[in-house]
């Protein structure tokens, strides 16, 4: 049997795994399913109690942004609270990591404490780990540093997100306290949750992506008003930020689907800006009686700390049209059916999946068919038919959505061409060739008889 | 609605904290409405309704129905425990009018927990409950047992406890070592980043400990052992939580700021500015509310301001004026004395209790001003000038009549002026974008406008030189001025004219990878290779015709010269043989269409021997037949 399946998996501990077995027999996909359930609801328990450290700028935050961490112990985080100074900090002990995520809540740290440095966030993050980090105005050089190794550039220290357009009434006077509209998230409501028309307070620093890394997610953006500098000095150079470029949270998928998010406030999770009313200044405006503060805060760390947008592969199955198992090589321009079971995590459980652009590939180095798979029941499924070409093909599902893990699926087939006995016997263009024959055929048969049964006729007569 | 300017307070007040050391955090009308809304939740247990109804009566309210209230705590009473006589006791004491009846057992069950054997706890739950129901109770005992208990459980919630229980006794008792207490506690407190101070057991330890410290301190009328700072950090520790966790939390914020606003020695002050600190033409009056941390206001308190001064030019423009009192909101006429538009360090002093701490404060006002835009000329100018510009001027907030054309070897200009609309005086604020929206495509590229000496604003885009700020894209871009400062009332977004720019190499804009990255990719249908093109079938059959027309003739030839097979004798070899012979071709087209070489030849070799043994036979037969016909 050449079959040969491989799946890149959502978790890091089962990616691993998989990524051992090289050889599967089409028998062996059934054990293999089995597998993944046994590993799926190993996956479930690792997620419903994700070993979250949270570093702080001091213990008091803890407090002041008690909302924020009791919707996540609430959701079955397990959090250790730390001053980021610490000296007892330690991210990866004996080449282990000793948590799933990491919140850093402290922008002001110059110097992280114990053994985490941004090397060892970045290879935390490079690990799979998933990174919230919150800054502002008084960001120190570490989370620089983190942030343009993820292709995000925060402000200098001391600069602000400034809008004299749309600041909250309750400004304190730099209009620094910015009302963003919920128009400027991105469209993803994986993300950030469900659309509401809610505006969004934020008070803090502001960043810019990297134009050349593409996996850089424009979480939220200032208006177009919106511009990032030192509110009490005159602008003397073109500032780091202007307009829709101002990032005010940035997110990041890795492609290990690690997920990190930079917010540029503190403030955004705090309890004051989650109770707060808000209202921009503007004469005329609307009042709303509550930010959108704690329903995007929930939504992000939901998606950050992948309790949203994770999708997995189940079962893989592929047969011609008509039969049940796969045959050892597919023969060229056989009709084929395909099927494959996919599924979200979904409040800790997994259900199938509801997507309608998940495209199938039949890959040979480049692809040869490339069409949407329908949705079945709970699986996805198309019938095709292979293309005239043979070589080993790879029937590949590469989902990759704003939003959703990166969900990869290959599986190696043969496609052998036409046996010699399956090509067409009579083409009417030879025609005079096969009667030639037949005719040559029936010729000798019948001479035969007459030759050997003749009676000749007497001479005389 | 009150909560936004409240919450601008907290604003504010965060601001200001990081000058000089003043409260950061305290209760803001909305923050105390939200502690009675939790502190009035229906009672649950006896604890819950202490918590409940002393916390509420520590904030100054009560609740809602008090007869209710004694009647649960009557039936939930449990004369045997002494947690339960102590909740019970202290919660009828906040209540009017309710008597909890105590027998001689119960008062034996109290007195029997003031002992060096019970806790902390006990001692101060037994010793509350006596002074509460009016029994008597020897002080000095107490002191003695506490003392002793002291020594064994030796952490900050028993100490505290301890002190605590103090605050019932005579006062003609002697505290001994207990006083002392106060001031190793506050030794033990954590300073974290010089703004907050606390235990490390939490906000409510923290809060315990102010309210024992103050009580008991009143209690015996010394000053607390607690220098101005750290009153200052142990409000800020106190009140910077804004949502309490459960009701003995909320309890424990209710009694300390219960203790910080009203106690014989150190009262914390709140200056904030009512709404946003600032003062312009239409509103000059700058209004201050001076209270304590449960935002009552201190009206018996005077407010002076010893200086004000520009923060960028440093000029001192006032100097000990007093605020005047209305309606508990001490306001000042600040533009009375002509301050430029921009920011000012106010230091205000606040005056008449000697009890107040924090009462410098540093503030920062704002004098805000209206801006407007003047000689606005467009022009679009050719690089070697050799026609003459032609400008146009346009006034806001209309837009300039027609759109201007700039190519690659012409300019587009833009001057105007920005003048304060009071003053007339010329004004440079923070942000003076011009900005260029593509509407077709999204794109929009800001530029900064800078003012020359004389202040005039002036802004060029060099088509050539920016094409690649614009990606090359020709089209139609809005051109709007943004202006906007922290001190103009009126922010301008003014879209001032529509221009079309043209770039000369207009390459396509690269893809970019992020869009797609994520989106669907096309479909792709396989096309199968075209069967080749096959000649006529015409052709092929009147060649079959042709081809089949030589075993005709032989037939009809033969039929014509008389051909027979006469001498055919039924005998078996002679059956066999042809129909063996039969066989064999047939099998030859049998190989044609189903068969392989292999299967082909095995049938053969069947087949074939038979024949051949079959002709073998029939041959001979035949010649034994000819030779006796001879």
């Amino acid at each position: 049997m050449a079959t040969r399946t491989s799946d890149r998996q959502t978790s890091r501990g089962s990616s691993t795994l998989l990524s051992n077995k090289r050889t599967l027999s089409m028998a062996q996909t059934k054990s293999n399913f089995i597998f993944f359930l046994t590993m799926s609801s190993m996956m479930h328990m690792a997620l419903a109690d994700g070993k979250t450290l949270v570093l702080l700028d001091n213990l008091n935050i803890r407090d002041t942004h008690s909302i924020f961490f009791r919707s996540l112990a609430d959701r079955g985080f397990d959090l250790s609270f730390k001053t980021a100074d610490d000296p007892s900090l330690s991210l990866i002990k004996y080449g282990q990591f000793l948590y799933d995520h990491l919140i850093i809540f402290s922008p002001s740290v110059e110097d992280f404490g114990g053994n985490i440095n941004v090397e060892t966030i970045t290879s935390f993050i490079d690990g799979g780990g998933n990174v919230l980090v919150a800054a502002g105005s008084d960001i120190g050089d570490p989370l620089r540093e983190l942030g343009s190794e993820c292709g995000i550039e925060f402000d200098e220290e001391k600069t602000a997100v400034i809008d004299h357009h749309h600041y909250d009434v309750s400004d304190p006077g730099e209009h620094t306290l910015i009302v963003a509209d919920p128009e400027n998230l991105l469209k993803a409501p994986t993300i950030v949750g469900n659309p509401s028309d809610k505006p969004i307070l934020f008070k803090g620093v502001g960043m810019v992506a990297d134009p050349d890394n593409p996996l850089v997610l424009d979480i939220l953006t200032g208006s177009s008003t919106s511009y990032s500098y030192f509110p009490d000095r005159p602008i003397s150079q073109y500032p780091h930020a202007v307009g829709k470029n101002t990032l005010l949270i940035a997110g990041l998928q890795a492609r290990n689907n690690a997920r990190v998010v930079f917010s540029g406030s503190l403030y955004f999770f705090s309890d004051a800006f989650f109770n707060s009313a808000v209202q921009k200044a503007t004469p005329g405006s609307q009042r709303y009686a509550q930010t959108g503060n704690m329903e995007l805060a929930e939504a992000l760390s939901q998606w950050v700390f992948k309790e949203a947008g994770v999708l997995r592969v189940g079962a893989v199955t592929h047969h011609p049209v008509g039969e049940s198992t796969p045959p050892a090589a597919y023969t060229i321009t056989d009709l084929v059916e395909y099927s494959v079971v996919i599924e979200m995590l979904s409040k800790g459980s997994w259900v199938p999946f509801d997507g309608k652009d998940i495209q199938l590939e039949f890959v040979r180095i480049d692809p040869f068919v490339r069409t949407y798979l329908k949705k079945n029941g709970d699986k996805y499924s198309i019938q095709f038919k292979l293309p005239d070409v043979y070589g080993v093909f790879q029937f590949k599902v590469d989902y990759n959505r704003l939003g959703y893990t990166h969900l990869y699926s290959s599986t190696q087939v043969s496609v052998r061409p036409l046996q010699h006995t399956q090509y067409d016997r009579f083409i009417p263009s030879a025609f005079p060739y096969y009667a030639s024959v037949f005719s040559m055929m029936g010729g000798l048969f019948v001479f035969s008889i007459v030759f050997l049964h003749m009676k000749e006729k007497e001479k005389s007569d | 609605m009150a909560q936004p300017r409240l919450f601008s307070l907290v604003l504010l007040t965060v601001a200001l904290g990081a000058q000089a050391l003043t409260p950061s955090y305290h209760l803001s009308l909305s923050d105390v409405a939200r502690l009675q809304a939790l502190l009035s939740q229906p009672f649950t247990d006896l604890a819950s309704a202490y918590y409940s109804i002393v916390g509420l009566s520590k904030l100054g309210a009560s609740v809602a129905d008090e007869n209710d209230a004694c009647h649960f705590l009557k039936a939930q009473l449990d004369p045997m425990s002494v947690d339960s006589l102590f909740f019970a006791a202290e919660a009828s004491q906040a209540i009017s009018d309710c008597e909890i009846p105590v027998s001689n057992e119960t008062r034996d069950i109290l007195l029997a927990a003031v002992s060096e054997d019970s806790t902390v706890t006990q001692i101060f739950r037994a010793v509350s409950a006596l002074s509460s129901l009016g029994l008597p109770l020897a002080s000095q005992e107490v002191v003695g047992a506490l003392v002793a208990r002291i020594a064994k459980e030796d952490n900050v919630l028993a100490i505290t406890t301890a002190l605590q229980t103090a605050t019932r006794l005579s006062q003609q008792a002697d505290f001994g070592g207990i006083l002392e207490e106060i001031e190793d506690l506050a030794a033990r407190l954590d300073d974290l980043g010089g703004v907050y101070l606390q235990f490390e057991e939490g906000l409510e330890a923290t809060a315990l400990f102010v309210t024992a410290a103050y009580t008991l301190s009143d209690h015996v009328d010394t000053e607390p052992p607690l220098k101005e700072d750290q009153v200052i950090q142990l409000v800020n520790s106190v009140f910077s939580k804004k949502s309490w966790q459960s009701l003995s939390e909320a309890f424990s914020v209710a009694c300390a700021a219960a203790a910080l606003s009203n106690n014989r020695f150190q009262v914390p002050v709140i200056v904030s500015a009512q709404g946003p600190a600032t003062v312009s033409h239409n509103q000059p009056i700058l209004q201050l509310l001076v209270t304590d941390v449960l935002s009552n206001p201190l009206a018996s308190a005077s407010v002076v301001v010893e200086s004000a001064q520009a923060v960028v030019s440093k000029n001192v423009i006032l100097t000990q004026a007093p605020f005047s009192l209305r309606d508990g909101i001490f306001e000042l006429n600040f533009m009375t004395s002509q301050p430029a538009s921009g920011y000012y360090q106010f230091t205000v002093a606040i005056t008449g209790d000697t009890r107040l701490v924090a009462s410098q404060v540093e503030l920062k006002v704002k004098v805000s001003t209206e801006v407007a835009i003047t000689n606005m000329d467009l022009s679009v100018v050719d690089k070697d000038q050799s026609i003459g510009t032609k400008t146009s001027r346009v006034d806001y907030p209309f837009k300039a009549k027609g759109s201007f054309t700039a190519d690659s070897h012409q300019n587009f200009a833009m001057t105007f002026q920005l003048v304060d609309v009071n003053t007339g005086v010329e004004l440079t604020p923070h942000q003076t974008f011009v900005r260029l929206h593509n509407h077709k495509t999204g794109q929009e590229v800001v530029f900064v406008a800078e003012p020359d000496s004389k202040n005039l604003y002036k802004f060029e885009l060099d088509t050539a030189e920016r094409k690649s700020e614009f990606d090359s894209m020709s089209g139609t871009y809005a051109l709007h001025l943004i202006v906007g400062d922290a001190t103009l009332e009126n922010p301008i977004l003014w879209n001032v004219a529509d221009v079309v720019l043209k770039f000369l190499d207009e390459e396509a804009p690269a893809a970019i990878q992020s869009k797609t990255l994520y989106m669907p990719k096309p479909d792709i249908q396989h096309l199968f290779r075209e069967p080749e093109k096959k000649p006529p079938t015409v052709v092929s059959n009147a060649f079959t015709a042709l081809v089949l027309s030589p075993f005709l003739l032989l037939l009809i030839l033969w039929f014509k010269l008389g051909a027979n097979i006469s001498n055919f004798s039924f005998s078996p070899s002679a059956v066999l043989f042809h129909v063996g012979h039969a066989c064999m071709l047939g099998l030859m087209y049998v190989y044609w269409t189903h068969l392989n070489m292999f299967q082909t030849l095995k049938y053969l070799a069947i087949i074939g021997s038979l024949t051949f043994l079959a002709g073998n036979r029939m041959l001979a037969q035949k010649a034994v037949k000819r030779i006796a016909s001879k």
